[in-house]
């Protein structure tokens, strides 16, 4: 089976004045996949997503989207041709209402969205209920669902995801991961940067990890998470 | 009872040229990400902009209030990308001195360099002093109704803009977080720039009202006129758009009110001790910061 590249990364160095955030990341993500980052914090997951999506600016190698290099492209370029980031801390506009997060989500769209929020509306019926409610009066769980759909309301080709999971009791964790699957049963493609590396490679499909801004070790999940050293460093004894 | 109606009305118009100016403040203050103490000047100079060209065209109303208009919206885009570097890090106090650099150069140029820094009057047919409805000492002028519907025309207008439309969304969403804001694809630099271009042209409109009600102007009037924008931006809480708008009409009121009721020039001690006591009392303003 042949899968298109959707991204594909050489050898990308980031970094903020003195801090070398990512020091020579290359990787590919494949249509349909689940690609998860794993690593401590401070590893340079998040420097990637971002750096991806143009708000933090390559120094050095190449960001090719759907075989268009984006390195210099601005964020608002990036967003309109197909990729979202549903960052770290879920970034929602606490004092605007659900469906204005919503359609903010499609700001870069200016036709009509409403065939879009009726199909979020369906997925996510929570969203529906609280539409004209302030996001800053949701709940975590709530939130991190409002960051999905707002995310899935770009009509991405491409959903990168930080951190998700952060900050969520243990049954929305398992009730994300879930959600998770079923968008990218639903035909999505998903890079999910995780420090909950055991449930993320449970969900993903192929994974890279990050430590002190290089790729120490890439492969199929399974293989990754027997692999004894991810264990030791970022899993824990327990699995 | 004639003093307070009279004192009431005059009061009303000053407030709402106030609230309009507070809007064009919060609004670069939130949306450009800057402390933009030289708005009110900008204002004024476009009010001399008028004045000239009322001069020049033998007093061409039309032909001036689009002087002052266009020239709000001109200055304020011009001051754009001086202030870009600073917004983008974030810097608001380096943005509150530049913006004290520009107040003080286009202080000295209406000084200077306009009409020998003489102060400037406007004619009598731009303010509209005929009056309309007397009660006793007591009149509303055309100027009075002139100014408050333009300004809650304006006012309306924004609040539209603000709450109704697609722009207005990116405008909140960049005043509440930056980086969700550009995460979702807002472009930046475009909505700051458009911005500057709507307070600008608040403020060439606040400039013709100003015109109007005061009759005058000098170039101490953008001194005067910023320090009281940001007092009654700070009274409401900072970038609090709507708070603003009551704040405003708050100044206005207790202005007019000390100035009919109580000795001499102690209109302004009076005002500016209140908004002392409620920084004291609630630190981010009446409102909160924010809107």
């Amino acid at each position: 089976m042949v899968r298109n590249n959707i991204l594909k990364i050489e050898n990308l160095h980031v970094s903020y004045g003195p801090v070398r955030a990512l020091r020579g990341i290359s990787l590919e993500v494949y249509e349909g996949e689940i690609v998860v980052l794993i690593g401590a914090n401070g590893a340079g997951k998040t420097s990637l997503v971002e750096s991806i999506l143009g708000i933090t600016p390559a120094e050095s190698g190449r960001i090719i989207f759907m075989g268009e290099d984006i390195t210099q492209k601005k964020t608002e370029h990036i967003v309109a041709s197909g990729i979202c980031l549903i960052p770290e801390g879920r970034g929602i506009l606490p004092l605007m209402s659900v469906m204005e997060n919503l359609q903010l989500g499609a700001h870069h769209y200016k036709g009509d969205i409403s065939e879009d929020l009726n199909i979020i509306y369906k997925s996510f019926p929570v969203l529906k209920e609280r539409t004209k409610q302030m996001a800053g009066t949701l709940s975590g769980g709530e939130q991190q669902i409002l960051s999905i759909a707002r995310g899935l309301m770009s009509r991405p080709k491409l959903m990168m995801m930080d951190e998700p999971s952060l900050g969520l009791a243990p049954v929305l964790v398992k009730e994300l991961f879930e959600i998770i699957v079923n968008l990218n049963k639903a035909g999505y493609t998903i890079l999910l940067s995780e420090q909950n590396a055991r449930k993320a490679l449970q969900c993903g499909h192929r994974g890279y990890v990050f430590e002190t801004g290089n790729i120490v070790l890439s492969g199929k999940s399974g293989d990754l998470e027997k692999d004894i050293r991810v264990q030791h460093a970022y899993i824990g004894s327990a699995l | 009872m004639e003093v307070f109606t009279a004192q009431l009305i005059n009061a009303i118009a000053l407030g709402s040229i106030y609230a309009l100016l507070v809007i064009g403040f919060n609004l670069l203050l939130v949306v450009g990400g800057i402390f933009p103490f030289a708005y009110s000047h900008i204002v004024v100079l476009s009010m001399y902009m008028c004045w000239i060209v009322l001069r020049i065209t033998g007093d061409n109303l039309i032909l001036g209030i689009l002087a002052g208009i266009l020239s709000g919206t001109a200055l304020s885009l011009i001051t754009e990308p001086i202030f870009r570097p600073l917004a983008k890090r974030g810097a608001v106090l380096s943005s509150f001195i530049v913006a004290m650099a520009i107040s003080m150069i286009i202080t000295d140029i209406m000084s200077k360099r306009i009409h020998g820094g003489v102060v400037i009057s406007f004619p009598l047919t731009l303010q509209g002093k005929e009056a309309l409805i007397t009660f006793g000492i007591a009149t509303i002028t055309a100027g009075h109704i002139a100014t408050i519907a333009g300004s809650i025309i304006a006012g309306i207008g924004f609040f539209y803009l603000l709450y109704r439309t697609r722009q207005g969304r990116a405008f909140r969403a960049m005043g509440q977080s930056p980086f969700a804001a550009r995460l979702l694809g807002i472009p930046i630099v475009k909505t700051s720039i458009f911005a500057y271009m709507i307070a600008g042209f608040l403020g060439g409109i606040s400039s013709i009202l100003l015109a109007m009600s005061l009759g005058s102007a000098s170039a101490v009037l953008g001194d005067n006129l910023a320090l009281k924008v940001m007092a009654v931006a700070l009274f409401a809480g900072l970038g609090n758009i709507g708070g603003g708008l009551v704040a405003a009409m708050v100044l206005g009121l207790a202005e007019g009110m000390a100035l009919a009721y109580l000795p001499g020039e102690w209109y302004q001690a009076i005002s500016f001790g209140m908004i002392m006591v409620i920084i004291m009392i609630k630190p981010k303003g009446l409102f909160g910061a924010m809107a």
